[in-house]
């Protein structure tokens, strides 16, 4: 039970030392505060030991194989130092693999956020069924890829496929090929199915940022005798550029670290015409067992993503501080 | 907070590609179950549920006779190419496996001691395995396996579109190209080749090299006596760049998966087909018309079939249950189970056989004669990709590809596999 305080201030008298009697408030202050630290470490504990077990620890591990020469069998490799990395900047597969990473990063880039933001802006102006649309336009994205490159290699197959039946129905026949036999078209023809589902992510992300689109500032463009093309360079855009920025992020990442789609459709090949990195890390570890090799490569292509990573990030960060996006 | 979760996710995203390709976890596993009496079989993934099904019946027999427990396991061939050794290396793996056969699979399995040695239990147990299959799962004078099914490479042909056009089965290069001219004109594709998949392109150059140097000539390209960029393998891939020249193919064989050209031979597009042993189920399934199979030609003659071995059981070194192990590699040793992958896998076992009273079709009837023939000492060429090391298959593979897609001349293709060899 407690007393009244006193109505005029009394020297203290002795007893415990401040903080060790009744608990006063700043006492009841620090122990909340640490009752919190607490329980905060209980929640990320969860995650830390996660990511210490499926991350740190595995890339540390990846740092270790690097500079050794291991086979997926031989529990003691050869420590080679810097080998990997010298026979990487020779090998002339590497760079071809580097530079299809390169028109996959530019067109699988380029490509979804154009065809998804064009759509995404269609649909923002439909109101009547636009749910349909949505759903439709959605779809690509939630298939498995492997459904959708498997599907897509019969679409491309050259003699039952729909697309060579399509060109031969419309008088195009003399363009029909084996799409994905053809070395010439096989990285283009992959990115083609790539780009389809990657716009459907554009798309829905897109669409979600559209409808926070201040409708005044649209209404006064309009007042002020702007036409479609100027709203959207100097009115939409700028609203939405941080989920914008956010999806070209993901998506341009996306580039560097493709790999099922392709692996599914062609293989890498027809030789080797398809292969990225990705895909060249993955047979050079496990279908030729250079382990050591394989992971040197995935290293790089971590190396490379990173800086783009965080550049963008850095973009989207100080748009956020001069106050843009919906 | 965003950018940071962002920013995360990010770093977290890209970390992870750097750490795909270490394989630090171990799939599967013993479950621990510690029985002696159950043990786990891993197995290449069947074609179809129906062919496991009727696997584990056959296996409930052994289980029941026996008392041990097998417990099935599947793996698509490639994942069990990625986790097999991580497996046997971490002493988690199965008791009992299927691998295959050749020096570059079960061979480099051996050869770092993670496959029991089968010396002994071949003389206790009286195992009859054709000669030239055993020595395949031989490593330092020691028997680490039983070979798996006989495969041999060659060409099936529809003898009802043979018997209209009035053809003849090709007895050498000179009789195909003649052969492949006639079908050709009456709108036919003369040979049904899918080289999307890569590893097709192995069996192609197996069986024109076969029939071009036999047997001998390809035991010296192993062995290192002849070089791979020998005239003879120029040669070889030439063939195949000539006859994608000539229209002998389908267009872009390098855009056909091995399913649509099994298709295209099936439905009559194609009147021939050069692929393995392994297909004869299949066609006598779904081929509607006779199917007549000879080896592939070669430049002076009938050719030789080419062949290998596909998978068959091994021991893991690290089990603690090798009786129980050994007792069912026993009875996958048996002529009893070998007549009953001929009745229900239509594959070829590496031992004799009595096909007497077997219901068996016409066509396996003749490839089981062509097979004893072979171990009764008749020339029989190799199928290159379970003889070479992974370098020289990826070279092959890539190299028919490019060959195909006309990327690579046969003569860099010859170097490459040659450089590979080399490593």
């Amino acid at each position: 039970m407690t007393t009244a305080a006193p109505q005029t201030p009394v020297p203290p008298a002795p007893g415990p030392a401040r903080g060790q009697g009744r608990p006063t408030q700043a006492g009841s202050s620090a122990v909340t505060r640490k009752a919190q630290a607490r329980l905060g470490m209980l929640l990320v504990t969860p995650l830390m030991v996660l990511t210490a077990v499926f991350l740190v620890f595995p890339m540390a591990n990846a740092a270790y194989y690097v500079f050794v020469d291991f086979n997926g069998i031989d529990p003691s490799p050869p420590w080679i130092g810097l080998s990997n990395f010298t026979e990487l900047a020779q090998d002339p597969d590497v760079w071809a693999a580097f530079k299809n990473n390169v028109i996959w990063i530019v067109v699988g880039t380029t490509a979804p956020l154009v065809v998804g933001l064009a759509f995404a802006l269609l649909v923002w102006t439909v109101h009547r069924g636009s749910r349909w649309y949505r759903l439709a336009f959605f779809f690509p994205y939630v298939l498995p890829q492997v459904a959708v490159g498997v599907v897509w290699g019969w679409i491309y197959e050259p003699s039952r496929g729909w697309l060579n039946r399509a060109l031969e129905f419309v008088g195009l026949g003399s363009f029909t090929r084996g799409w994905l036999g053809d070395p010439d078209t096989a990285l283009y023809a992959v990115l083609g199915t790539a780009v389809w589902t990657a716009a459907a992510f554009v798309f829905i992300i897109v669409l979600s940022a559209l409808r926070n689109v201040d409708a005044d500032l649209m209404d006064a463009a309009r007042l002020d005798g702007t036409n479609s093309f100027q709203r959207l360079v100097y009115v939409i855009i700028p609203q939405i550029m941080p989920v914008f920025l956010m999806v070209t992020t993901i998506t341009l990442l996306g580039g560097f670290s493709v790999f099922d789609i392709i692996f599914v459709m062609t293989g890498g090949g027809p030789a080797g015409a398809t292969d990225v990195l990705g895909t060249y890390a993955y047979s050079s570890a496990f279908q030729l067992n250079r382990i050591s090799y394989g992971t040197t490569l995935a290293l790089i292509i971590t190396v490379l993503a990173i800086p783009f990573a965080v550049m963008m990030n850095r973009l989207q960060r100080r748009l956020s501080l001069q106050g843009m996006g919906a | 907070m965003r950018t940071s979760v962002l920013k995360g996710l990010a770093l977290a995203s890209a970390g992870l590609l750097a750490t795909a390709c270490t394989g630090t976890s171990t799939p599967g596993g013993d479950e621990g179950d510690g029985d002696a009496q159950s043990i786990r079989w891993l197995i290449e993934e069947p074609e179809d549920a129906a062919a496991l099904k009727s696997l584990e019946q056959h296996v409930a027999t052994f289980e029941k006779d026996s008392g041990i427990e097998v417990k099935i396991t599947t793996l698509p061939f490639d994942t069990m190419r990625t986790v097999l050794q991580t497996q046997l290396r971490s002493g988690e793996g199965p008791d009992v496996f299927n691998w295959g056969s050749g020096p570059s699979f079960g061979g480099a399995l051996a050869r770092n001691g993670l496959i029991y040695d089968l010396t002994d239990a071949y003389e206790e147990n009286g195992w009859e395995i054709y000669d030239f299959a055993k020595e395949e799962v031989t490593v330092d004078g020691k028997v680490y396996g039983v070979p798996g099914e006989l495969e041999t490479i060659g060409l099936f042909y529809n003898k009802e579109i043979f018997d209209e056009l009035g053809l003849q089965a090709p007895e050498s290069l000179e009789d195909l190209d003649a052969v492949s001219q006639e079908l050709k004109s009456a709108d036919i594709i003369p040979m049904s080749v899918g080289d999307k998949d890569a590893w097709p392109g192995g069996h192609l150059l197996s069986m024109t090299l076969s029939s071009a140097i036999g047997s001998d000539g390809m035991e010296q390209l192993f062995s290192g006596d002849k070089s791979w960029d020998s005239p003879e393998v120029v040669a070889a891939l030439e063939l195949w760049q000539d006859y994608n020249e000539q229209e002998y193919l389908p267009e872009s064989p390098t855009s056909v998966a091995y399913e649509t050209m099994e298709t295209m031979f099936y439905t009559g597009k194609a009147a021939m087909i050069p692929t393995g042993s392994w297909l004869v189920g299949e066609m006598d399934d779904n081929a509607d018309f006779e199917v007549g199979y000879i080896p592939f030609p070669g430049p002076d003659g009938p050719g030789i079939f080419a062949g290998g071995l596909g998978s068959g059981p091994f021991i893991s070194a690290g089990t603690s249950k090798t009786d129980a192990a050994l007792e069912f590699v026993d009875f996958l040793a048996s002529p009893e189970h070998g007549e009953w992958t001929v009745e229900n896998f239509h594959t070829i076992p590496p031992q004799p056989i009595d096909t007497q009273g077997l219901d068996v079709s016409p066509l396996l009837a003749q490839v089981l004669e062509d097979t004893a023939q072979i171990s009764d000492g008749g020339d029989f060429g190799y199928n290159i990709d379970v003889k070479v090391s992974d370098a020289v298959n990826e070279a092959m593979y890539d190299g028919v590809q490019g060959v195909l897609t006309g990327q690579r001349t046969p003569e860099q293709v010859a170097e490459d596999l040659q450089a590979a060899a080399q490593e």
